[in-house]
């Protein structure tokens, strides 16, 4: 009954050819690989993606758990033609980007998250994405909304976007701009960028195992002072540093060791050892 | 006038700070204060651009003093733009050199990146003349990407050459702990792979992202003494040995010639004049490279190379840590960063710690004299200031 | 509404044409000035399509430049000219260059003669 009740839940996702990888030169010269995600490597993207939830600057908290969710309803089958395409530098996590078919014609993106900071990484994984829609997906527009004022320059303002206010984006119902086929000519020769085939050993690398980033993004160091500094308008600040204080009481997020934030524990008291990990609170 | 010395020096990170304006110019007066070994001094300068319109705060100095418990002593804000910093640092020798104040400290603070971006590229536009710049969506680097083209037009730079300064910058800052970028670029990466104009698109032609500065907040600070204070402090005697200012037409278009940057050849003039000194005898310096193309074109300036010759002298690494007159081993605002009011005493800081000794893996051997160029507007309110240790 | 029209400021005492306007004449330091109708070519000095822009403009890209009128007289101004060359001929008129909400800037715009 049970196996029922799951396949009436479980949508039925549309056949869609492949994201073929590419890889591309950054302004360090490292290459950087882009590439489709199996569903298999979710659990270890989530890994990655889980502690930027807890930094709460550039909207980084409100971006990671929206893709913590998006990823999770991917791997756990409750989004319908969803993909996500991740960016790797020497196989480390740079960057995931997501996104789903509305319908044949219509593509709904939903989010990019750079997990280094620089080098256009972002910007990069955000075309690729476009890239799958009209030349892969052979769709018509994409429909998008910025969470952030970095967001809004590079695809509002950088691609020119055309507004598209009268469809609610799957985004909180917030007004869409459209990425039109027509738009996104224009912007192919500047904006979207790229090398196939990836050679053999590069994608190899990339395959073999989704490595952790070592300079994710990082919340502030005096979490004190992130509440004293009046630039908190969502007020997560104050919230979290509710839950630093929790920490000391010994059922800190970072007691797993799963948090690669690597600062968490120089303000604070180190955090008891307890029964709860930090997936078990999920 | 009596002789004016740096007795004490601190300083933050330049990158994203999510601290109060106050704390950010409190805590590298904290340690300027330890270094120093006072607890007091007779007045404060707070250089600072733009906390009443990006932080919402007037009146910076009084904050200031206050946050660092350092009243009844007089305190200031000192504005003059991107030349915040050195203009402080000149209102504090005059202070000194005057009699006045026996320990003046200056401390410079900014708070950018709490506006988003688009405020903030607004914020640094009012810069330029409101009737006949702003107005038309007049920037600093709409500025500089027209004196860019006009340079290369004329000495033959190339985009390379502007590249080579941001390479160099990147290099530096790896060294420098306080520095906002540490990440290495290479000309590959930036000019030469079929990425590159992705990676380093146009921001104001012939510019590109690369060649111009981060936003960055950040704070430093520098206290200043006489020599009788400042033989007390037992620190290496630093002197400030001079200080020259200088001021251009506001709008560019005026300038009979707007490849001459004339504010920046009339305060180092005066400021080596004073010291005594000629643009060889410098060792190190820190220049106001907002652009790239800036170190190229100060460097002639200054006076370390011919006008029109500085590309030059970088394409044979003269300007290298090691080379001949080392530029912006600190990284430069290109990459150290450019918290703009305290972008001047964060350059004297890097020079008081060159000349001190104490730069570590970027250390330039055996500096002496040291200089740095702070540069307002486009050019257009410049402070030169020589240091040199006895 | 002469500063739309283009009018600029001539000294009274030695005709300098100061623009943008002072109090004092950049040249004789005099203080008295009429106005002046600026001619409408000249040649172009430098340019730069600028691309981060304040949050006022709605464009994505802004080509900006200074150019040198038939009288000698400089100003920075917008240009509607997609290929613009160093020292080519340009024509141009008085227009609104920028909108704040409610207010509206009158400006230089020049194209290519």
């Amino acid at each position: 009954m049970s196996s029922d009740i799951e396949k009436i839940l479980r949508p039925v996702d549309n056949p869609a050819p492949q994201f073929p990888p590419k890889h591309m030169t950054l302004s360090g010269g490292e290459s950087m690989v882009i590439r489709q995600a199996d569903r298999e490597e979710i659990p270890d993207i989530l890994s990655f993606v889980e502690p930027l939830i807890h930094v709460e600057r550039d909207f980084y908290d409100i971006v990671a758990a929206r893709v913590y969710s998006e990823l999770l309803g991917y791997y756990r089958y409750r989004m319908q033609d969803e993909y996500v395409l991740i960016a790797q530098i020497d196989g480390e996590l740079a960057a995931v980007v997501n996104g789903r078919r509305l319908n044949p014609e219509v593509g709904m993106s939903l989010h990019t998250l750079s997990l280094r900071r620089g080098l256009r990484v972002g910007a990069h994984a955000f075309a690729a994405k476009m890239e799958y829609h009209f030349d892969h997906l052979r769709q018509k527009e994409v429909l998008i909304v910025a969470e952030s004022p970095i967001g809004f320059r590079r695809w509002m303002i950088e691609y020119k976007l055309e507004k598209r206010f009268e469809v609610p984006h799957e985004l909180g119902g917030v007004p869409s701009w459209s990425l039109t086929q027509a738009i996104f000519e224009k912007a192919r020769k500047t904006l979207v960028v790229g090398r196939r085939p990836v050679p053999a050993a590069l994608l190899a690398k990339a395959q073999a195992k989704i490595l952790p980033p070592s300079d994710p993004p990082k919340p502030p160091l005096d979490l004190m002072a992130a509440t004293r500094s009046q630039s908190d308008p969502t007020g997560t600040a104050l919230l979290l540093q509710r839950r630093r204080l929790d920490d000391i009481a010994g059922s800190g997020p970072c007691a797993s060791g799963s948090c690669a934030c690597g600062t968490h524990g120089q303000i604070a008291a180190p955090a008891k050892k307890s029964g709860r990990s930090a997936k078990a609170r999920r | 006038m009596r002789e004016v010395y740096v007795v004490g020096i601190g300083i933050t990170t330049f990158s994203r700070l999510e601290y109060p304006l106050v704390e950010i110019a409190g805590y590298p007066a904290m340690l300027a204060l330890k270094d120093a070994g006072l607890s007091s001094v007779d007045h404060v300068y707070v250089a600072n651009m733009g906390a009443a319109r990006l932080n919402k705060q007037t009146g910076l100095a009084s904050a200031v003093v206050d946050h660092l418990s350092l009243t009844p002593a007089g305190a200031e804000t000192i504005e003059n733009g991107p030349a915040s910093g050195a203009s402080a640092i000149k209102q504090a020798y005059m202070a000194i050199a005057s009699g006045l104040h026996d320990t003046v400290l200056v401390t410079g603070a900014e708070r950018m990146r709490a506006a988003n971006n688009l405020e903030t590229t607004d914020f640094v536009a009012t810069l330029t003349h409101p009737l006949a710049e702003y107005i038309y969506g007049v920037t600093l680097p709409a500025l500089a990407g027209m004196f860019t083209r006009l340079y290369m037009d004329k000495y033959g730079v190339t985009p390379r050459h502007l590249g080579m300064v941001a390479v160099k910058a990147h290099d530096n800052a790896m060294l420098n702990p306080f520095a906002h970028l540490h990440e290495r670029i290479t000309l590959d990466g930036i000019l030469d792979c079929p990425e590159a104009l992705t990676n380093n698109p146009m921001v104001a032609d012939p510019l590109r992202f690369y060649d111009c500065c981060p936003v960055s907040d950040g704070g430093a600070c520098l206290i200043l003494a006489s020599g009788d204070a400042a033989k007390k402090s037992g620190k290496p005697m630093i002197r400030l040995a001079g200080v020259g200012q200088a001021t251009d037409t506001h709008a560019v278009h005026e300038r009979e010639d707007p490849t001459q940057l004339l504010a920046v050849r009339g305060a180092a003039g005066q400021a080596m004049r004073m010291a005594g000194i000629k643009p060889g005898d410098v060792h190190v310096a820190e220049l106001h490279d907002a652009f790239t193309i800036l170190e190229i074109a100060e460097s002639e300036e200054v006076g370390f190379f011919k006008k029109g010759e500085g590309h030059l002298a970088l394409e044979k690494g003269e300007t290298k840590i090691g080379g001949k007159i080392p530029i912006n081993p600190s990284g430069g605002l290109k990459a150290k960063g450019h918290p703009v009011g305290a972008t001047g005493v964060g350059q004297a800081h890097e020079i008081v710690t060159q000349l001190r000794g104490a730069a570590h893996k970027r250390q330039v051997k055996n500096a002496k004299v040291g200089l740095t160029l702070n540069f307002g507007g486009f050019g257009n309110n410049v402070v030169c200031l020589v240091f040199a240790k006895e | 509404m002469s500063h739309a029209k283009g009018n600029r400021y001539q000294c009274a005492k030695c005709g300098h044409i100061n623009y943008p306007n002072r109090t004092l004449c950049r040249k004789c330091r005099h203080s008295e000035f009429r106005p002046v109708a600026l001619p409408k070519s000249g040649r172009l000095l430098t340019f730069t399509h600028l691309s981060t822009l304040p949050g006022d403009f709605d464009v994505p890209e802004l080509t900006l430049g200074i150019v040198q009128l038939a009288n000698g007289v400089r100003v920075t101004a917008q240009l509607d000219i997609p290929r613009p060359k160093l020292g080519m001929a340009v024509d141009g008129e008085v227009q609104v260059v920028r909108k704040d909400e409610y207010n509206k800037y009158h400006g230089f715009v020049f194209r290519a003669k």
